[in-house]
């Protein structure tokens, strides 16, 4: 017997923007046949800030300081592409230690970047014992962060032409232990991502993207490679100390979130290879390089590679002390466009995971705090309010 | 691929093959693709795509300000290093760009960006809605034009709210 079926029997799930896999704002709209979804439309921007308008008010300095704050996860890599950019405008030399520091706590930031989604994704899955074991091991490296640079988050590094501090052989030798300690853990994560039974039932086979697909798809970062596209840019464009530090590109075949697991598992090995080898051959010299304060005309595309793929920043400079224009494109947004269409002919309770599975990250991708409250509190701090506001606090605690 | 060979064939198609475009190479790894008629455009980033130098990186928009009176769009493709930019230069009253995204479908977040920040009108786009202003964000402000003035479009104005706290009737 042929059954008629009825085309409208869909119903549209709407989830978010509170929690749909994070903790952070995104909403989709699934539609699902029964439990199968059979479309998706993604609406981002609750965490829009606007950095990209504010920049062209403020001098170059100011904006390194803006853009370190785009994300609080990847802080250090948004500093890092600015910094290229403006020094590549100006036609300024960076000398190689500071280089060498650059992409030293890049790869720091990358492990402890990884070590979170682990953890996140992890929790999606509902394996909460993963999640909560590789968040202290995560300490570590956040400890070895705060000790280089004094912050756990926004280690503020980078300065334009150069670096803030040195390493001693102190230092050195605190992270060279606590990669000892990562390493270790890292090679038991490895363990439990490929081989625990109940986690590869939520994760093998799911989410499936083709190389074809992945590719056509314009995704970036460990989300292709776990596609088996060699797309890094460390190693396809490197750029500053990647060119002394050659980095290995890490690729899976299976294109399935457990091939996402592995990929970034696989990768802090690299990082920490890396790491090593920078600490042991640190090169001498000086940390940074005079600036001019205005910038020469011109423009220039600056590409690194953040902990989720391929950040693409965009400079113009008119010849005074402020930019033009400053374009950023995060790695999110390319991999979001790849979970609208993954998820279709899914479980609606895949969604979430499929979602994890890119590591998305919605403050990168948005960037406008306003504060409204009904009581007449004033809607919203001006850059001078906010300044003033830093100096008033700073002479209370001081005097 | 590596970076000289994907500009030698960028450049190649774009210089042989359409003749109504102007290039330039700012920096070693970069070539820029000046298009002088809108119509090339489609064609050349299918052509492009089949050479499979066809990874859309970024879509940047610049206002060329009030004076001018155009605004650019500027559309990255990458591979490996080499970075080749395709630019486009539409009037500011009535910019209009063909949509990408039957070639190119990870296209569609980068446009809808570019519609509401700029207020280029994207031609054909699948889901021509907003992606990161609020649903409530007035017609015609476009905020990364020069001349939008920061502060200008607060929640409170979205509301209907005036800057005194006065309810706005009217």
């Amino acid at each position: 017997m042929m059954e008629k079926k009825i085309m409208d029997e869909t119903f549209t799930v709407p989830i978010g923007p509170q929690h749909p896999a994070l903790k952070e704002p995104s909403h989709f709209r699934i539609t699902v046949d029964g439990e199968i979804v059979t479309n998706a439309v993604v609406r981002l921007g609750y965490a829009h800030r606007g950095i990209e308008k504010a920049v062209e008010g403020r001098n170059w300095i100011q904006n390194l300081y803006m853009l370190e704050r785009i994300c609080g996860i990847c802080s250090h890599i948004h500093a890092t592409a600015y910094c290229l950019g403006v020094e590549q405008l100006a036609g300024v030399e960076v000398p190689p230690r500071a280089q060498a520091i650059r992409v030293l706590t890049a790869e720091l930031e990358r492990i402890h970047s990884h070590f979170l989604w682990v953890g996140v994704a992890a929790h999606e899955a509902g394996f909460d014992t993963l999640f909560m074991y590789i968040w202290r091991d995560r300490e570590t490296v956040m400890d070895l962060l705060e000790t280089l640079s004094g912050n756990r988050v926004n280690y503020s590094v980078n300065i334009l032409g150069g670096v803030k501090f040195d390493i001693n052989e102190e230092q050195a030798d605190a992270i060279r232990k606590g990669l000892d300690y990562l390493e270790e853990r890292t090679n038991h994560y490895l363990d439990v991502v490929s081989n625990d039974a109940m986690f590869l039932q939520r994760t093998s086979g799911i989410g499936v993207m083709t190389r074809n697909q992945a590719e056509v798809l314009g995704t970036v970062g460990p989300t292709a490679r776990a596609s088996n596209v060699a797309r890094d840019v460390r190693v396809e464009a490197p750029y500053g100390a990647y060119f002394d530090y050659p980095a290995n590109i890490v690729l899976e075949e299976r294109g399935d979130l457990t091939a996402r697991f592995v990929v970034r598992i696989k990768e802090l090995f690299e990082s920490y290879r890396l790491i090593r080898l920078i600490l042991d051959t640190l090169p001498s010299g000086d940390l940074e390089t005079r600036m001019p304060r205005r910038i020469k005309e011109g423009e220039t595309v600056c590409r690194v590679e953040a902990p989720r793929g391929e950040l693409f920043y965009f400079i113009k400079s008119n010849g005074t002390d402020m930019p033009e224009r400053i374009k950023i494109r995060t790695p999110t947004i390319c991999n979001m466009t790849s979970v609208v269409k993954l998820v279709i002919g899914h479980q609606l309770a895949d969604v979430p995971m499929i979602l994890v599975g890119i590591d998305p990250c919605f403050s990168c991708n948005d960037r406008m705090v306003i504060l409204d409250r009904s009581d007449g509190y004033k809607q919203q701090w001006t850059w001078e309010a906010l300044r003033q506001h830093g100096i008033d606090y700073y002479h209370e605690q001081h005097s | 691929m590596n970076t000289q060979e994907a500009l030698k064939i960028a450049s190649l198609l774009v210089e042989e093959w359409v003749w109504t475009t102007e290039t330039e190479r700012p920096e070693p790894n970069r070539l820029d693709v000046k298009l002088t008629k809108l119509d090339d455009f489609i064609p050349i980033v299918v052509g492009l795509r089949v050479q499979r130098l066809g990874y859309l990186s970024a879509i940047t928009g610049l206002d060329l300000g009030p004076e001018v009176g155009e605004l650019e769009v500027l559309y990255h493709f990458c591979t490996a290093a080499a970075v080749v930019t395709l630019r486009l230069r539409v009037p500011r009253d009535n910019p209009s760009v063909p949509s990408l995204c039957s070639i190119i479908p990870s296209a569609e977040p980068f446009e809808r960006e570019l519609r509401e920040m700029f207020g280029v009108d994207v031609d054909k786009h699948p889901n021509p809605i907003h992606i990161y202003l609020p649903d409530d964000w007035p017609v015609d402000t476009y905020p990364l034009r020069k001349d939008f003035e920061q502060g200008t479009v607060s929640t409170a104005v979205r509301r209907g709210v005036k800057h005194d706290g006065k309810e706005n009737n009217g």
